[in-house]
């Protein structure tokens, strides 16, 4: 398939992810997310290694699936009051090199979270490795690396 | 050098009054003078922690940080020596040095060049002429970065502006124990920093983060969710599923009263405390066979034991940094006004042992310590709950009767139950040391 003719189906996916994550949905988000896939925010820019180097989030399927168990439990005070999220993607770039069988796709995005009665702006790039399995599209691995990743940043309730 | 006199219209004897044997009245959570005199007499005389030796691993190598509200830099001189100074030109003041860290020859002032070697001596003026005959001299130390007193401590670099503090050492006393475990884990007996800094803000007093330390009344309660989550999650996994590492470290979070209770609260001269010794909640973590085998090569098999069975929770050193020696990793606290503090968290190699120890480090420094950890975001919460809570009024005080009367003093060491609340009463006897004088042991606070 040709890079003009992916860019609808790849785009969708990004914007079905953000509709998850801007209602807090979880249970749906994590089935993006092939089984062995991950999740990464790291704490400085450029940063190369999630496991010799402290990140934000570095979630694997463990994690994610602790994670959205916990979201909802009703002993979680910090997620007393709902998230909610509005996310804005754009200059959503296709990376050339498939060899790895994996599809590298790069984005902005702004993402404003209201969270815990107070309202925040994030703010960065996503780079999305994708596969193909069957005829869907599944992610591989998120990195979500925030403009401001290295500044004293406050609780962060949920994946951006 | 120290920090300026603070002008504030609080009393010693409101101090005094504020804080009780079993209370502590609001006020001394919430209110700036109070916390500004917090500055002067708790952060301005006590040691404060700046960083570790291997953060300034080459000459010229420095780091900048805030100390009790003033920009410092640590740096290492081309002697190899470690100076930590105010961050500050001797002209107009202007800080010198904004990046986190960096290696430099010299430090010079972005404003009108003036020039510092790295031990802060002033040593280039520009255009000097305009100062013949007019008193100014470059010579005088007021016009260079003016220097901290700084020890170390196996490779732990504390700082005070107090001329008259006693030395580090007799300072850390007895409770050095955590810092020693931490550095004996390594097979070749010393650690160095790896893998990165996490800052946390916290919209709480620093007080509330330090009390919560060793409160483990606290985490059956405030990590109820998380634990169920991972547990519910660990039950649908396969019999034979291996031991995964985040199940290790989520779990025990959620212990019985009766099992901190028996882990026991150690307090210290000073303010020092930790939780646990011989049992912590870090005590049932697999021991990775490559790094044991480092451990036996380097101790022999009794030393071994010895080491790793010293299990405290939390080691605070009152008032600025919190050591956890069975997981390698620190939270530094930085106050940055009496509702906001600042916390960081660093992670440490153990020299000789294998990579994969740090990996777990940094692996548990994410799941319970970082902005995006359940964990933390639960503790925050609670922090920010009692934050706003006192300043909201109505009742004045907080309690901390728990276990009072059975604080056990021995010599300079003080034990009591796990769950009781003597880390707090530990805590506010150094309070008032430094902030009226009060005397450092005894029975009562």
């Amino acid at each position: 398939m040709s890079s003009a003719e992916l860019i609808v189906p790849i785009t969708e996916l990004l914007y079905r992810e953000a509709d998850f994550l801007d209602t807090a949905d979880l249970d749906g988000w994590i089935e993006l997310y092939t089984q062995d896939g991950t999740y990464w925010m790291p704490v400085t820019p450029e940063q190369e290694d999630p496991i010799n180097h402290i990140s934000l989030f570095y979630d694997d399927r463990t994690i994610m699936e602790v994670r959205r168990r916990n979201l909802n439990h009703p002993r979680a005070s910090s997620k007393d009051l709902p998230i909610r999220c509005s996310h804005i993607i754009g200059n959503i770039r296709l990376q050339d090199d498939q060899s790895d069988g994996l599809l590298t796709v790069t984005s902005n995005f702004h993402c404003a979270m209201y969270a815990d009665d107070k309202q925040e702006l994030f703010a960065g790039k996503y780079t999305h490795q994708l596969v193909q399995v069957d005829d869907q599209w599944l992610i591989k691995n998120k990195r979500v690396d925030l403009i401001n990743c290295d500044a004293a940043l406050g609780a962060i309730y949920i994946y951006i | 050098m120290s920090i300026s006199e603070v002008d504030v219209s609080v009393s010693n004897q409101q101090l005094n009054d504020w804080v009780r044997d079993t209370k502590a009245h609001k006020n001394v959570y919430t209110d700036q003078q109070v916390f500004d005199l917090e500055m002067q007499r708790i952060w301005g005389r006590s040691w404060i922690f700046v960083g570790h030796e291997s953060q300034v691993a080459k000459p010229g190598e420095f780091l900048t940080l805030d100390f009790a509200g003033m920009p410092a830099v640590m740096v290492r001189d081309k002697d190899n020596a470690i100076h930590v100074l105010h961050n500050r030109c001797g002209h107009k003041g202007s800080k010198l040095i904004t990046k986190p860290c960096g290696k430099n020859a010299r430090f010079t002032c972005p404003y009108h060049g003036w020039t510092y070697k790295l031990d802060g001596k002033l040593v280039g003026v520009p255009h000097q002429t305009g100062y013949e005959g007019t008193g100014f001299d470059k010579t005088d130390p007021q016009y260079s970065m003016q220097v901290f007193r700084t020890e170390s401590y196996r490779g732990f670099v504390f700082a005070t502006l107090d001329a008259k503090m006693v030395s580090l050492k007799e300072w850390l006393g007895e409770s050095a124990i955590t810092i020693d475990n931490l550095c004996d884990r390594a097979p070749e007996g010393e650690v160095e920093f790896a893998g990165g800094v996490l800052k946390f803000d916290h919209e709480c007093n620093w007080k509330l983060f330090n009390e919560n330390l060793n409160d483990t009344m606290h985490p059956m309660v405030v990590h109820k969710s998380v634990v169920d989550a991972a547990n519910k999650y660990i039950a649908t996994l396969p019999e034979d599923s291996p031991n995964r590492a985040e199940a290790e470290i989520i779990p025990p979070f959620g212990s019985s009263y009766e099992i901190f209770e028996e882990s026991g609260i150690t307090g210290f001269d000073y303010g020092h405390h930790y939780d646990g010794g011989k049992i912590s909640i870090h005590s049932n973590y697999t021991v990775i066979p490559e790094y044991k085998e480092a451990m036996l090569k380097s101790y022999g098999e009794q030393r071994t034991d010895e080491i790793l069975s010293y299990n405290s929770h939390n080691t605070l050193y009152y008032p600025s940094v919190t050591f956890k020696s069975a997981i390698q990793n620190i939270r530094v606290v930085r106050p940055i006004s009496a509702s906001r503090t600042i916390i960081e968290t660093y992670s440490f190699r153990l020299k000789g042992a294998p990579e994969s120890m740090l990996q777990r480090t940094l692996l548990y420094s994410r799941l319970i310590n970082s902005n995006g950890s359940m964990v933390g975001a639960d503790d925050l919460e609670v922090y920010k709950r009692v934050q706003k809570g006192l300043q909201s009024g109505a009742s004045d005080w907080v309690e901390f009767h728990r276990n009072f009367g059975a604080d056990k003093q021995e010599g300079k060491r003080v034990t009591n139950l796990g769950t009781s609340d003597l880390d707090v009463r530990t805590q506010f006897r150094a309070w008032k040391h430094y902030m009226i004088g009060a005397p450092l042991s005894g029975e009562a606070v």
